[in-house]
């Protein structure tokens, strides 16, 4: 048979599946252990059990400086902000997308200016940022907008004009107005498709997220990774890594169970 | 501490050191991924010949970044001094630069340079508690006045109380900022801190809400230089507690020890030149400005403020001396309250650290870090 | 009378003509069918009809005055595909051009009134025989299912003409002979005007009370446009419910 027509079955899809992680934690294991048996103290590959204890301590120790769980005070940092970037950016997107992808007028008037700003490298201008909005929370919840909302924006333009021309024509017809027509045919449409929008900025989401609080923070996942690189706290680190991953994972899950949910058409839509 | 220069002191550096390293990190952060066994099986197989290589080699690596007390290293490169010493002892010595100070550490400290330019409190807190022994064969300078508290519209250091406080925490700022407090009957408790890089310090002070930062030269002068600055505290008020060192792989200088003898010997060369009263030493002086991003009046007012060792006598002399012994305690002391010093240390006791008396300072079972005054004083004594 | 009258009508499209000097005339309450091979410019007629494009020369009347820039609810459009909205329900598929008529603002009526115009959609759903399948989306449903919805959804905002594009070409034989039978009912009980092109010579006959045919004289002479060159009544007594001509 030929290498293409190879197909595994249901429990070697399944083994296939976790084979790359295994090996990527054995791999880690081993070179942890080696090291540790040639240094004890050895801060690049921790051991899992320094890496448990010192989770233990962000998660269920109090902070003596602040009194907080450290593990959970970040989180909520993080998700706070990443929450409220996201909102703002798909809020103003959306209004914009669907105003732009449908007025002639503003498409010439807007289109090359969003497509001029979205090449703005966002973290460029996060000097400007810092001196017109501070650098607390505002200037982190808007670097995720600058760094997310052009491409929703751009992306929900091109949705809004993806909907068949027949379909608006048809509205028009059935005697919609322009209101009404935004109303009852292209926001419900693109309501999924901000969710897919969104799903495609959550990485972006989180780089801003951690990029802002590596500047410049008292807490968050982004601000506790690069405070304890200064002494090389990997047992900390690695954790929070694959901590931020599972957020955004979940993240990702949880949206894509709002689309299924909210909006049931939608899949069979998009399949025909 | 020690970061980076004027010229870059905006966002590129964020995107250079962690996004997207140019081309010269690039090449280190790949030593780095392979060495660090971070990802792939065959990392199993070379990580353990990592940490244990002690033994006799002719290729050694010095890593560098900017700061006026360790732009002596790149200009000596520059000018064949490293060549002329490292040929004498029939070696190789490679002088790297790398652009994070922080990241230079946590190299060093996975193995990857066998010496480094690095602060006492920096060695301690991270070679020294991650287990990797290290020797200080130079003791370059200490800084006197490059270190500040700085507030913004208020004159007194007490001030800072109830202030939130814009510092690359953990680092020697926040080692200072912990001195001045306490010299003026405080505690951290007094004080919020926000952990700032200190890329974005001197833009961080333009903004209205930024009322106190604790930074370093070159930040410190452009700060100042603002209306409202009032520099309320510097390290010149704490002399010889902040100092910056050229710190050597135990296990390497073991059995390598023509290597110290070279840095050695290629320090005092340099630093004769460029301290000297001559055309030569403004040009040295001139063209290590260049290398750091500034030019000679910039390098010059830094020099000011650091207190360099000039003579190897007198760096000895300070290494053997008792002070030393007092700041490293104040240094463990101040990470063991921050958890710096490990999360199992029970004590500051956990790591110890020898002085050239033999004095160990905390457990003599687990010497870690050891100041050496013997390569200083073979050069003082023209041994090299 | 004729409720729709186009006179010298061309249509020239980047120096090529698409249709030349066009005259017809239609009457209201007749089925025109319009056929011609692809590229002839009878989907171009038809766009015209629903103000999607616009003629280079000449003018249509509708009603006795010019048409339109813009569609309107008098001129109804059933198109090959995409003609129904994929995120309502077939049931609110019908419900909408009477929520856009009763509400302006929302386009979308809640309560009690919404239960009245609720039955007003079953009625016709049940006229077309998707009752059943009220609460289905459409893409849950089989093409010649959308069809009927699409009628439907037209009929039910009582426009004066119905321009039909091609509206069973992507249907399989049999689904296209229930559904011809069904236009023909629906044709008969409101006497609509129907404009429909198609290029299945015996579709159009089959429902059409005319048949006017397209033609370029030289299929690759790009200066001359398609005329019509056939306009035949087609006498009710040939259309029968089973067969064609």
């Amino acid at each position: 048979m030929r290498l293409i027509n190879l197909h595994p079955g249901k429990r070697g899809s399944k083994i296939l599946a976790i084979l790359p992680f295994v090996l990527l934690f054995a791999a880690y294991l081993a070179a942890s252990a080696a090291r540790h048996e040639a240094n004890p103290d050895d801060k690049l590959l921790p051991t899992l059990s320094q890496m448990a204890i010192a989770m233990r301590r962000m998660a269920f120790t109090q902070d003596m400086a602040t009194g907080q769980f450290l593990l959970w005070s970040d989180t909520a940092a993080s998700i706070t902000r990443l929450i409220e970037g996201l909102s703002i950016s798909a809020l103003i997107s959306f209004v914009v997308g669907i105003s732009v992808g449908m007025v002639p007028y503003l498409k010439k008037l807007l289109v090359p200016f969003v497509a001029a700003f979205s090449m703005v490298p966002p973290l460029a201008v996060l000097p400007i940022l810092f001196i017109i909005a501070g650098i607390g929370e505002i200037s982190k919840v808007t670097l995720i907008v600058i760094g997310t909302a052009p491409f929703m924006m751009r992306d929900l333009i091109l949705r809004v004009e993806e909907i068949p021309a027949a379909q608006i024509i048809k509205a028009q017809t059935l005697g919609g107005s322009s209101w009404q027509i935004a109303l009852r045919i292209v926001v419900p449409q693109m309501l999924p498709r901000l969710i897919d929008a969104l799903r495609l900025s959550l990485g972006p989401a989180w780089l801003y997220l951690i990029s802002a609080e590596a500047i410049a923070a008292q807490d968050g996942l982004g601000y506790r990774i690069f405070l304890v690189r200064r002494y090389f706290a990997m047992n900390i680190i690695i954790p929070y890594v694959i901590w931020i991953t599972l957020l955004a994972f979940l993240f990702d899950i949880a949206l894509r169970l709002i689309q299924s949910y909210a909006f049931p058409w939608f899949a069979g839509a998009k399949s025909q | 501490m020690r970061g980076i220069r004027i010229s870059s002191l905006c966002i590129p550096r964020i995107a250079e050191g962690w996004l997207f390293n140019d081309g010269r990190l690039l090449m280190l952060t790949r030593k780095t991924f392979l060495k660090s066994g971070a990802g792939l099986a065959a990392a199993a197989t070379i990580a353990p010949a990592l940490p244990a290589r002690a033994a006799t080699k002719k290729k050694f690596t010095l890593a560098w970044t900017v700061y006026v007390g360790w732009m002596p290293w790149p200009w000596a490169a520059q000018q064949g001094i490293v060549k002329k010493w490292a040929d004498k002892y029939g070696i190789e010595i490679e002088v790297v630069q790398v652009s994070d100070y922080a990241t230079s550490i946590n190299q060093y400290t996975s193995g990857m340079f066998d010496a480094l330019t690095i602060t006492n409190m920096d060695t301690l807190a991270v070679p020294a508690v991650g287990g990797v022994d290290s020797t200080s064969i130079i003791t370059g300078d200490y800084s006197n006045g490059n270190d500040a508290v700085i507030l913004k519209g208020k004159t007194k250091f007490e001030d800072i109380k109830g202030q939130k406080i814009n510092i690359v925490q953990y680092s020697v700022s926040q080692y200072l900022l912990d001195r001045g407090l306490q010299l003026h009957g405080m505690t951290e408790r007094d004080v919020r801190l926000v952990n700032t890089s200190d890329a974005d310090m001197a833009a961080a002070f333009l903004t209205p809400d930024v009322t106190a930062v604790v930074t370093w030269n070159p930040i410190v002068e452009q700060i100042d230089a603002d209306k409202g600055a009032h520099n309320v505290f510097n390290s010149s008020q704490i002399p010889g507690e902040i100092l910056d060192l050229v710190i050597v792989n135990s296990k390497t200088l073991d059995a390598n020890p023509e290597f110290a003898k070279a840095l050695c010997g290629i320090w005092y060369e340099t630093l004769g030149i460029m301290l000297s009263d001559t055309p030569e030493a403004k040009k040295a002086q001139a063209e290590m400005g260049q290398l750091s991003g500034t030019d000679y009046a910039g390098f010059a007012s830094q020099l000011k403020t650091t207190h360099l060792f000039s003579s190897p006598e007198k760096a000895a002399d300070f290494t053997k001396g008792s002070q030393l012994i007092a700041t490293m305690d104040h240094v463990r002391q101040f990470l063991f309250a921050w958890g710096m010093l490990g999360q199992g240390a029970a004590s500051p006791n956990v790591v110890g650290i020898e002085f050239p008396s033999g004095h160990v300072l905390g457990d003599t079972k687990n010497v870690k870090f050891r100041f050496n005054a013997e390569y200083m004083a073979m050069t003082a004594a023209h041994q090299l | 009378m004729s409720l729709i009258q186009i006179k010298d009508l061309w249509q020239i499209y980047n120096d090529r003509v698409v249709l030349e000097n066009l005259n017809l005339s239609i009457v209201e309450k007749s089925f025109v069918s319009i056929v011609g091979p692809s590229g002839c410019g009878k989907t171009t007629l038809l766009r015209m009809l629903m103000s999607e494009v616009f003629c280079t020369r000449g003018s249509i009347l509708f009603d006795g005055t010019n048409l339109p820039k813009e569609p309107t609810r008098e001129r109804g459009v059933v198109f090959q595909r995409y003609s129904v909205f994929p995120h309502l329900s077939v049931l609110d598929n019908v419900l909408l051009p009477i929520e856009l008529r009763s509400c302006r603002i929302l386009g979308k009526i809640l309560g009690s009134r919404r239960y009245n115009m609720k039955e007003e959609a079953r009625t016709m759903l049940d006229h077309v025989g998707l009752l059943r399948a009220a609460t289905l989306y459409p893409a849950q449903l089989s093409g010649g299912m959308q069809q009927r919805l699409a009628l439907a959804q037209a009929l039910i905002a009582k426009p004066r003409v119905l321009l039909l594009d091609e509206p069973f070409s992507a249907l399989d034989p049999g689904t296209r002979a229930d559904i011809h039978v069904l236009t023909n009912r629906l044709w008969e009980e409101t006497k609509m005007t129907v404009v429909m092109v198609t290029h299945d010579i015996s579709e159009a006959f089959r429902l059409g009370t005319r048949v006017i045919v397209l033609e370029r004289p030289l299929a690759d002479d790009p200066t001359k446009g398609a005329r019509i060159t056939h306009d035949i009544p087609v006498h009710p007594r040939t259309k029968t419910k089973t067969g064609a001509i």
